[in-house]
This record gives structure tokens, C-alpha cells and sequence, in this order.
């Protein structure tokens, strides 16, 4: 191969090259960063993103910023450090609610009848865009790993309250108050419904007082911060250019 | 004269840099036979998916896994027995526009893995979960297993390996090594298959709930995390197709 020669006949096929390459890695990153991130969440959160009667409980609030803020670290490591792109963590919260979307219609709805507005996926875009501004503002991973990791954790909660308060509101049923999420829980029977979970918060997370809600986001905030770290470095790791060596 | 007119001839009949009919059939491919598969799931998933004692659930799962059993290993020796015995072996001599051509018929592969990885790890493994909280663990195959694990996964496995193939054969690129982030992003998916074998073990040993957050299903996050892999195969490629564009985009 000769290095004085051109891959391109003209400066406007360059461009044009250039841009078709962009969309090629765009649709390509899009699906393997939802990939690996929805496998991920859906089994170390996923439970209690499936139902929205799950979704009133304390742990939904606990478990999944600090879950939810492992690929968008990793993420804006290698677009931000290495490409100035500011969107890393909007990117892989999009693909993960695609993802989401896309099952819980055809396969909740479509396949085992659930209701949509039982299944439907927690939000993650306030708390991204949040951790992409204060990257793309401070060019810090110290400050967006301790103000970005805690307002991921901060934000989820009131970020999801405008879309689960309508399921919150209390109804009667057989002289028993509930609220509606509660209700559609013990209407739409799951029959392999783990019923522990319920047991542990009861238990362990009632402790805290009467509402914890807060008090689960400030503790899921600061575990995010060390997440937020962590995954940053596995973000780097996983853009390594490295070869094994030729034998 | 007569030179430039068959210069102009031969740019005419130059195979684009970027093909897109293979790109859209590629895509489409899996597009359409996951729809089906989709609609098989749809009919035969409630008649006759329920009881693995049942003889329906012979005739309509069962058979089903043992022909993707056969396509699969079939499947894969021939794509990937093809993409190594026609490899270049040349392939440090080839010009900078047929380099680039190879880097955009690579992408087309990576495009294709991407849609593979996304009904593996996204679409089919999420469904398992509505399936085994519904309708709850019957045998190690179920219907929505004989999908996940034993056709979503092999497929997207093979894509990926016919990629890692494609790149190592016929791109400069790669040609100093093996890239230690295309191996993660290649073998982390591979090695979720063992980790089937785990879980199925673990389910059929210990009885457990269909808990989705379970340790025992840890093993197949671990190897999710993999996927990521493919930000150094971006950042490889990035640095390459910068390095042949880069005087003319100065």
C-alpha cells in the first residue's frame, strides 16, 4: 500500500465517507451499548422496573440509579474523553428505554397480557442529561462522579413521580386501602411474583421512619458516586486499543 | 486517449465504497426471521409451550430446538469456514480505496451484530423474564429458552465471530495481533452459553423463585458487560479510517 496515495478521488467524497461511517457507528454503537446495558439492568434491577406496583416500594428508588449509572459512566469515558461528544449517558438510557419499550409492548402486552401501564419502564433521561451537562460543562470526572452520581440518585425518584402518581392514588377494595398500583398487582396475578422483596423492605427499610424515600435517594446517590467512579475505569478499559502480540 | 476512456470505464463499473443492498439485506434478515419467530412464539407458545411432558410440546418446541441445534452448527461452519479459506492473503499489499471499501463491509458486519446482540440481550432475554413470572419454570426448555438461549444467542455469536473473522482476514488494521477489545466483545457473548449451563443446573437443583435479580443469573451480567468491547473496536476503526481520510479532510 502506498502512502501517497488516496483513498478518496475528492475532499467532497472524504466528507461524504466520513459521514456515512458516522452513521454506520451510530446505529451499530446504539444496539450494542442497549444490549449489554439492558442485560445487565433487567437482571440487577429489573425486577422492580417490571411492575409498576414494585415501583412504589424503597428499593425501586435504592437499587436503580446505582445500577442505572454503570453503562452511562462508561459510556461518556471513551465519547467524551475521546471523541468531545457530550451525550454518552442520553445515549445509553435511550438505547436501555428502547430496548425496554420495544419488550414490554410486544412481548408483556403481546405475549402474557399485562396491561401497559403496569409494565411500563422506569425514566432515566433527567438524571442523564444531568451527568451529561456536568461533564460536558466542567470536563471533570471528580466533580460528575460526586455532583452527577448524586443528582442521579436525587433525580430518579422525582423524575419517575409525575408518571407513577396516578397509580399512588389510595382506593378501597373489600375494606382494604390500597393504591391502584397495588391493585393491578393483585388483579394481574404473576405467578412466579418472588414475594420477598416485599418482606425485606418491611423488614429492613421500614427502619428508617415513616417515609424513606428521601433518605433511599440520598443513600442510592452516594453509592452511584462510587459506581460513577468505577465504571468510568472499566469505560476506559473497554476502549482500549491493545492487541495481543503476534506470534 | 484511449487510456483515459478505459479508466473512466473501469471507475463506472468500480464496486461502490459502501454496498448498500447488503447492508439492508443483512439488517432485514434478522429483522424478518425474528418476526417470525416472534409469531411462532405468539401461537405455539400458549398451545402447546405450557407442559414439557405434554406430546404437542414434542412436536412443535423439541423440534424446533433440534433443527436450530443442526442450522447452527452448520450455519457457522460454513460462514466461517468460507470467511477463512478466502481470506487475503495479500492483505498488507491492497490500495487505500480497497482498504476503505473492506472497512465500510466491515461496518456492514458490525451493523448486523449489532441487530443480532440487540434481540439476544435486549428483546429475547427480557421476554424470558414476562414468560417464567407468567407462566413459571417448566424444564430447562421452555419456549422461551429455546428461543433466548439456544437461538438468539448462538446467532448473534456467530455474527460476531464472522465479524471478528471478516476484520482479521482482510483489513491491515488487524493484522498486528488480535484486538484485545474485539476478543472481549466476541468471547464475553460465547462464554454466556456455559453460564446456561449453570443456570439451568441452579434452577433444576435448588427450585428457586423466578426472581430476575438473582445471583445465580450474575454470570450472564458479567458477560453482558462485554458488549462494551465494542468501544475499542469504534476507537480501532475510528483511528483507521482517520488515518486514510485524513490529507484529504485537512
Amino acid at each position: 500500500m502506498s502512502a501517497s496515495q488516496s483513498a478518496v478521488r475528492s475532499r467532497a467524497e472524504a466528507v461524504k465517507v466520513s459521514r456515512t461511517f458516522d452513521w454506520l457507528i451510530c446505529f451499530t454503537l446504539f444496539f450494542i451499548i442497549l444490549g449489554g446495558y439492558h442485560v445487565h439492568f433487567m437482571l440487577t434491577g429489573g425486577d422492580w422496573d417490571f411492575w409498576t406496583d414494585w415501583k412504589d416500594r424503597r428499593l425501586w428508588v435504592t437499587v436503580l440509579p446505582i445500577v442505572g449509572i454503570t453503562f452511562p459512566a462508561a459510556v461518556q469515558a471513551v465519547l467524551w474523553y475521546r471523541y468531545r461528544l457530550p451525550f454518552g449517558a442520553v445515549l445509553a438510557v435511550l438505547g436501555l428505554l428502547f430496548g425496554e419499550w420495544v419488550n414490554r409492548y410486544f412481548n408483556f402486552w403481546g405475549w402474557t397480557y399485562f396491561p401497559v401501564n403496569f409494565v411500563f419502564p422506569s425514566q432515566f433521561v433527567p438524571g442523564a442529561i444531568v451527568l451529561d451537562v456536568i461533564l460536558m460543562l466542567s470536563n471533570s470526572v471528580q466533580l460528575t462522579a460526586v455532583v452527577g452520581g448524586l443528582a442521579y440518585g436525587l433525580l430518579f425518584y422525582p423524575g419517575n413521580w409525575p408518571v407513577i402518581a396516578p397509580l399512588h392514588v389510595p382506593v378501597e377494595y373489600n375494606g382494604m386501602v390500597m393504591t391502584l398500583a397495588d391493585l393491578q398487582g393483585y388483579h394481574y396475578v404473576r405467578t412466579g411474583t418472588p414475594e420477598y422483596i416485599r418482606m425485606v423492605e418491611k423488614g429492613t427499610l421500614r427502619t428508617f421512619g415513616k417515609d424513606v424515600a428521601p433518605v433511599s435517594a440520598f443513600f442510592s446517590g452516594f453509592v452511584s458516586i462510587i459506581i460513577y467512579f468505577l465504571w468510568h475505569f472499566f469505560g476506559k478499559w473497554f476502549g482500549s486499543t491493545a492487541f495481543t502480540q503476534s506470534s | 486517449m484511449a487510456a483515459t476512456t478505459e479508466s473512466v470505464k473501469a471507475d463506472a463499473a468500480e464496486a461502490p465504497l459502501l454496498n448498500k443492498r447488503n447492508l439492508f439485506l443483512g439488517i432485514s434478515i434478522y429483522l424478518v426471521f425474528y418476526a417470525w419467530v416472534r409469531w411462532y412464539e405468539g401461537v405455539f407458545g400458549w398451545s402447546a409451550g405450557l407442559d414439557s411432558f405434554a406430546p404437542e410440546f414434542e412436536t412443535y418446541w423439541m423440534n424446533f430446538l433440534y433443527i436450530e441445534f443442526v442450522l447452527e452448527v452448520s450455519t457457522a461452519g460454513i460462514l466461517w469456514g468460507y470467511i477463512w479459506k478466502s481470506r487475503d492473503r495479500k492483505v498488507m499489499s491492497i490500495t487505500p480505496r480497497e482498504e476503505l471499501r473492506r472497512h465500510f463491509t466491515h461496518w456492514i458486519w458490525l451493523c448486523c451484530y449489532a441487530t443480532a446482540i440487540y434481540f439476544g440481550a435486549s428483546y429475547f432475554t427480557e421476554q424470558d423474564g414476562t414468560w417464567h413470572q407468567t407462566i413459571v419454570r417448566d424444564t430447562d426448555f421452555t419456549p422461551s429458552h429455546i428461543i433466548e438461549f439456544y437461538l438468539s444467542y448462538p446467532i448473534y455469536i456467530i455474527t460476531g465471530g464472522a465479524s471478528l473473522l471478516y476484520a482479521k482476514t482482510r483489513l491491515p488494521t488487524y493484522q498486528q495481533g488480535l484486538s484485545l477489545q474485539y476478543l472481549v466483545s466476541v468471547v464475553g457473548p460465547f462464554m454466556i452459553l456455559p453460564n446456561v449451563g449453570l443456570n439451568e443446573w441452579g434452577h433444576t437443583f435448588w427450585f428457586m423463585e423466578e426472581l430476575f435479580v438473582a445471583p445465580l443469573h450474575y454470570g450472564f451480567v458479567f458477560f453482558g458487560w462485554a458488549a462494551l468491547g465494542a468501544l475499542g473496536v469504534l476507537n480501532i476503526e475510528c483511528q483507521a479510517i482517520a488515518k486514510l481520510l485524513k490529507k484529504d479532510l485537512a
